[in-house]
């Protein structure tokens, strides 16, 4: 039998409300900066909450006056994100085989927020352009991004609510095992919408007050937005051609938690299985484990089975190891999230600092790991877990490593 | 290749029928659900023709009290999964985490977000209704499905415009090669929804008066059990079809343009046969893609009277004129295709004995194609 594909990271462009190239929002990442602030992307006077973390400007001067008004929201982070992940690789895509290089994202909120100024309008009964409606569906980010880029080899848009580009990066991982493709751009983008807005706040699940994981006193999750793309590359064509190697994609554990639409199970026992079946997948033990980026969007409930989960799964090994919510920075970027989340992982894989946790204050008894609170640690990362959990109890845990854990095979 | 799993269970949920047997009956005999819309339904469209499943009821599969608890997709949903569990006869509770879904929508979740956002804008997002919120999520169904029939195995939902469902399956058969799963759950689930029509009549995709210029849309679930070959084996399944091979190919297009390329048809329907080892000749039944698009229902024929050359050419079922166009077709396609393999009578497999082979064309908007093979399970 021939030797199992790997694959690496050899690109990644990240579009936040706290910096929109990824060197940006990697420094305010590690300088603990909240991008959650006063919501103005549409009026929030009559929600229960005012504050989201949102993107002053999508870094989007490439494209054309047409193609923006064209476009939705989504779509122009998507690309943004997508244009520097594929310079940052060093792809020449000129030279490529356009059949061998695809493009599989996670979406879900997508362009809603262009198909909202459409639905208020044909509500009201008031001249109204439908075709806005098309912008909320998902997959229009991925047909662009193979649009722009000219790519022909596998698409596929993955829409599993929180966890839809964690997904998404497990498709495309398998993908390229399998020699379905050799390059798969992956990721997401998803926008602030007063769908998602009105909705957590119809759950009651949003803090009015930028959210603060694994505090005694969180209230619930902030909104954001983002977009973060990675390049995934077999590993041999990477090395071949000198790429720069950011980590491995080790492997990933996607599982359904059965429980209920909204709960997470409270014992962690659903949130374990997803763990295990990473650690599993990737070929690590719990010991290998050096960080685990959390799903932590501070909502009484995650926090506490979230912790219970990695306690279960992990057993000693948990509390000797970092555990950091990012969303405590830039919301909760819903079906973008496990995407940025992951290249955050990979920064601190590669930059041996793990990103804290913000606005940290008191401990809770039923959270009680170490959750880096508020300043940033140098601390060397071999191995790393990303945790996404979401609504329908779709769970993914993605695991990367870096080239110093996993010697040539 | 190696082999991509045996298909064990088949359920549907359709206008054309409540489980997959009548389904397929009503497929073979002709029947098509298309029907002109209703005044209310066409209001200011340029489309006239629609697939629902009118007079849909949940009861008896799923009792009253809990139905409500489920918008339209899931409904539709939880039944066809459960009728393709049940005909698999897998044993869930056995090992839960076995087992997962991988689903192919359009559609779910618009019933629940445009009741969400009417009450949201027009009222105040105070008073707009938490119970919808959950459900505005497309992987609803899906997850819905998990917690129905407690499968703790991977769980997800794909939106890839018309070939969704087949992409499901892709997904699926990689679940199973990488050792995530032994059974999958694959499928499509769609809900008509007015306020999405009004957006594809927009850009022009659905049929009006005349035949053959554009989509018309369906609604329904569409389910087969695919499992690896050593899971099936071990438990003594009875296997309807194998999944022999699947291709694919992408052109860079507009989100919303049909882009009727015969090279990516030809790519997509080549690697399909090519993955499978089968040779056109050997196809003897073929679902084409053809759903009223005219531009990419020519190029397709083209292209496939050049693959078909010197071959008689396979009895052609064309799902989309009796169900509708939708992202959950491919499933009625998988379906159909299961049963015709495993239709004791023969079915449009004319010759009866030997290996039957069936080839699913399903190709979508955005430069989406793809392509598989089904054949007989030994």
């Amino acid at each position: 039998m021939s030797k199992p594909r790997r694959v690496v990271v050899t690109g990644m462009g990240a579009v936040t409300s706290i910096g929109t190239d990824l060197e940006s929002f990697w420094e305010n990442l590690l300088a603990g900066t909240c991008g959650i602030r006063p919501l103005r992307l549409f009026d929030p006077a009559a929600y229960r909450t005012q504050t989201a973390a949102e993107i002053a400007r999508i870094p989007d001067d490439f494209l054309t006056d047409a193609e923006k008004r064209r476009m939705s929201r989504a779509d122009r982070m998507g690309l943004a994100a997508a244009r520097e992940a594929i310079d940052r690789s060093g792809l020449d895509l000129g030279t490529e085989d356009p059949t061998r290089i695809g493009v599989v994202l996670g979406g879900g909120t997508s362009g809603l927020l262009d198909s909202e100024a459409f639905f208020d309008r044909y509500l009201r009964g008031q001249p109204a352009r439908p075709s806005r409606v098309l912008n909320h569906l998902p997959d229009a980010i991925t047909d662009r991004v193979a649009q722009r880029h000219g790519l022909q080899g596998v698409k596929s848009t993955i829409t599993t609510a929180c966890s839809s580009s964690a997904n998404a990066m497990g498709y495309a991982h398998d993908a390229i095992v399998a020699g379905l493709a050799d390059v798969v751009i992956t990721g997401g983008s998803d926008v602030l919408a007063r769908l998602t807005y009105g909705g957590f706040n119809s759950l009651r699940s949003v803090d009015p007050d930028p959210c603060r994981p694994f505090d005694r006193d969180r209230r619930g999750l902030s909104i954001g937005e983002a977009a973060g793309i990675l390049v995934f590359e077999e590993k041999g064509r990477a090395e071949r051609r000198g790429a720069p190697i950011l980590a491995e994609f080790l492997g990933y554990g996607v599982t359904s938690d059965a429980f209920h639409m909204t709960a997470p199970d409270p014992t962690g026992a659903a949130g374990a299985r997803t763990i295990r079946a990473a650690l599993h997948a990737a070929g690590v033990n719990a010991e290998d484990v050096d960080y685990v980026n959390a799903h932590g969007t501070a909502t009484p409930q995650n926090d506490s089975a979230e912790t219970a989960a990695i306690k279960v799964a992990l057993g000693d090994r948990a509390r000797q190891i970092p555990v950091s919510s990012i969303k405590s920075m830039i919301g909760h970027c819903l079906c973008a999230s496990g995407a940025i989340e992951a290249v955050a992982t990979v920064l601190t894989i590669r930059d041996g600092v793990v990103p804290p946790t913000i606005h940290y204050e008191n401990a809770d008894p039923a959270c009680d790991l170490d959750y880096v609170p508020n300043v940033s640690r140098v601390l060397t990362v071999d191995v790393a877990l990303s945790n996404s959990f979401a609504f329908g109890g779709n769970s993914s845990v993605v695991v990367f490593a870096s080239e110093r854990a996993r010697p040539p095979a | 290749m190696s082999p991509r799993g045996l298909i064990t269970g088949a359920g549907a949920v359709s206008p054309l029928g409540r489980t997959s047997s009548e389904f397929y009956r009503r497929l073979l005999a002709g029947d098509s659900a298309i029907r002109p819309m209703t005044g209310e339904e066409r209001g200011d469209l340029q489309a006239t023709h629609v697939a629902r499943y009118d007079g849909f009821s949940p009861q008896p599969d799923i009792p009253a009290n809990k139905a409500r608890r489920f918008d339209r997709g899931s409904q539709f949903a939880i039944i066809a999964c459960a009728e393709a569990v049940a005909e698999a006869r897998y044993a869930i509770g056995e090992d839960p985490e076995s087992i997962g879904i991988a689903i192919g929508t359009g559609s779910a979740g618009a019933g629940a977000l445009t009741e969400f956002l009417r009450v949201l804008l027009l009222q105040s997002p105070e008073a707009a209704p938490p119970f919808h919120f959950p459900n505005t999520v497309a992987n609803a169904p899906a997850s819905q499905v998990s917690i129905e029939l407690k499968l703790f195995g991977p769980n997800v939902t794909i939106t890839q415009k018309d070939p969704s469902a087949l992409n499901a399956l892709l997904f699926a058969s990689l679940a199973l090669s990488s050792g995530r799963a032994r059974a999958m759950l694959v499928g499509g689930v769609d809900e008509w929804n007015a306020v999405y029509a009004m957006g594809f009549d927009r850009v022009g995709a659905l049929r009006g008066e005349k035949r053959d210029s554009g989509i018309v849309q369906g609604e329904g679930a569409f389910a087969v059990l695919l499992e690896t070959e050593e899971g099936a084996e071990a438990r003594g399944a009875r296997p309807l079809a194998r999944l022999a091979g699947i291709g694919l190919a992408g052109v860079p297009t507009e989100p919303y343009r049909f882009a009727p390329e015969p090279a990516a048809i030809e790519r997509a329907v080549r690697s399909a046969l090519d993955d499978a080892g089968t040779r056109p000749r050997d196809v003897q039944l073929w679902f084409p893609s053809r759903n009223g698009v005219r531009a990419m229902d020519d190029a397709e024929a083209a292209v496939m009277s050049r693959v078909f050359a010197g071959a008689a050419a396979p009895r052609t079922i064309a799902v989309k004129e009796a169900i509708g166009e939708m992202a959950a077709a491919g499933g009625g396609q998988i379906v159909a295709a299961c049963r015709a393999i495993a239709d004791g009578n023969g079915g449009p497999f004319a010759g009866g004995a030997g290996r039957r082979c069936a080839l699913i064309n399903s190709f979508g908007a955005g430069g989406n194609f793809l392509a598989a093979v089904l054949e007989s399970p030994a």
